[in-house]
């Protein structure tokens, strides 16, 4: 009886220690709607490291680029080509979408990972990566929705439909289907695996204060560059897809 | 009193709990949706073993530790959405101002000036060969010039020459002449003193031989 208190206990005591909070929000409450306030504040802080980042860098352009620039003409060149392979020649029009698609994703995951956040203390819930939460990355993976969809009926018009009954009509549905599924796959998937990385290093830390976690920090920080990299890639995949004709 | 309760029991690892950041009842990780039994567990074990105060003060836990499990909402869906969307927009839109077309342009930029500038490099080529062209016929000039000048120069030196040993022969030739001269009229004197000596003699000879 002794040992199973001790133990129940202890478990409690682990658990205080590793506190993390999941689904749990701080609301704000707009006109007869409510915001989760932890993932609006993340997420300014992000875009306000990228806009702040790119205007340091960017702002007196050199001919021969110093590290800031440098970095930044690398990344612009990584997003390019990254852009180029999957949507083809026309890309140019969509470096910004995707890139910002990866910019974002890739500085809120590794915020997540690095920054913090716990510092600040929120009267309910915690502050985490913005794709920690579901709604940003749903938002993001309608707006890839949208994104392509609109490149598809601006290159072909009302022939973009005919897409759906090629190869032949009976794939009718599963056409269909795949538009539902795009979305769903990539919101779920950004979700799920930014949110996994999180618990398993916390889930670590509790059990194993020291040491032991850091390699699975280092794989939740490669996770996260990898996820906003298939994230981009996918959307300009799904973009070139559309545009690309059936003739 | 709850709270009590749960902070002796805290007691066995209480450096630990103490040094946690979160002050705040949570709902915590999914292996912690035990927790809420932990009183019930407690509250068995204990109204059998424990005294009555502690049963009393466990009875009242389950509505303070009620309240602190809360629907995890995982999938939960509201205003955040949307407003993600127009702030990534948002950001879409500043980004391109301030980075993708600025920094773009310039690279591009770049790129056609040192393209530019590579052309002008495969034109200065030719004028390359030009140039050595031109420092190869100099050179032959040059050189021609040099030659010439030492075949001139030759010349003059032989001319020279000649004339030297010309005059050098003629002189001796003088000389020759002059020591030629000079034995011929000590010849002819020595003839003459001969001549002379000769009449002597033939006078003396025809002295002796003939007596007066």
């Amino acid at each position: 009886m002794n040992v199973l208190l001790c133990s129940i206990k202890t478990l409690k005591g682990l658990y205080d220690i590793s506190g993390v909070e999941v689904g749990q929000h701080f609301y704000w409450q707009i006109g007869s709607f409510q915001v989760h306030a932890q993932v609006l504040i993340t997420s300014w802080v992000v875009i306000a490291i990228l806009l702040g980042s790119a205007i340091i860098a960017v702002r007196n352009p050199q001919t021969i680029p110093t590290d800031g620039q440098n970095f930044f003409e690398y990344v612009l060149e990584f997003i390019r080509d990254v852009s180029k392979t999957q949507i083809g020649e026309e890309y140019g029009p969509w470096v910004p979408f995707i890139g910002t698609m990866f910019l974002f994703i890739f500085v809120s995951n590794w915020s997540g990972a690095l920054l913090p956040w716990k510092i600040i203390q929120l009267p309910h819930g915690e502050l985490a990566a913005p794709t920690n939460d579901i709604n940003t990355t749903v938002a993001l993976a309608l707006l890839t929705s949208v994104a392509y969809f609109y490149a598809g009926l601006t290159k072909k018009g009302l022939g973009y439909f005919g897409k759906y009954i090629q190869p032949t009509p009976i794939l009718l549905p599963i056409n269909i289907l795949e538009d539902f599924t795009k979305p769903l796959s990539l919101s779920f998937r950004l979700f799920g695996n930014i949110l996994a990385d999180e618990l398993v290093v916390v889930v670590l830390v509790s059990l194993v204060p020291l040491v032991v976690p850091i390699p699975v920090m280092f794989l939740g920080l490669f996770t996260s560059g990898i996820q906003a990299l298939i994230f981009a890639t996918l959307a300009a995949a799904y973009i070139g897809e559309s545009m690309e004709g059936h003739h | 009193m709850a709270n009590m309760i749960v902070a002796s029991s805290k007691v066995p690892v209480s450096s630990a709990p103490s040094a946690s950041p979160i002050s705040k009842p949570k709902l915590l990780l999914p292996l912690q949706i035990s927790v809420p039994k932990l009183p019930d567990v407690t509250k068995s074990l204990t109204l059998k073993s424990l005294s009555l105060m502690a049963a009393t003060s466990l009875s009242l836990a389950p509505p303070s530790l009620a309240a602190e499990i809360e629907k995890a909402a995982l999938f939960d869906f509201d205003l955040t959405l949307p407003i993600q969307a127009v702030q990534f927009l948002l950001l879409m839109v500043a980004l391109d101002k301030l980075y993708y077309s600025p920094l773009g342009k310039f690279m591009d930029d770049r790129d056609a000036a040192i393209r530019e500038k590579l052309g002008s490099v495969k034109d200065t080529s030719a004028e390359v060969k030009q140039l050595e062209q031109q420092g190869v016929a100099v050179m032959r000039a040059a050189r021609a010039e040099i030659s010439a000048a030492l075949s001139k120069m030759k010349k003059e030196t032989q001319a020279e020459v000649e004339v030297k040993l010309a005059e050098g022969r003629k002189k001796v030739e003088a000389e020759l002449q002059e020591a030629l001269n000079k034995l011929e009229q000590q010849k002819e004197e020595t003839m003459k003193a001969l001549d002379s000596q000769i009449a002597n003699l033939s006078d003396q000879i025809v002295k002796k031989v003939l007596p007066l």
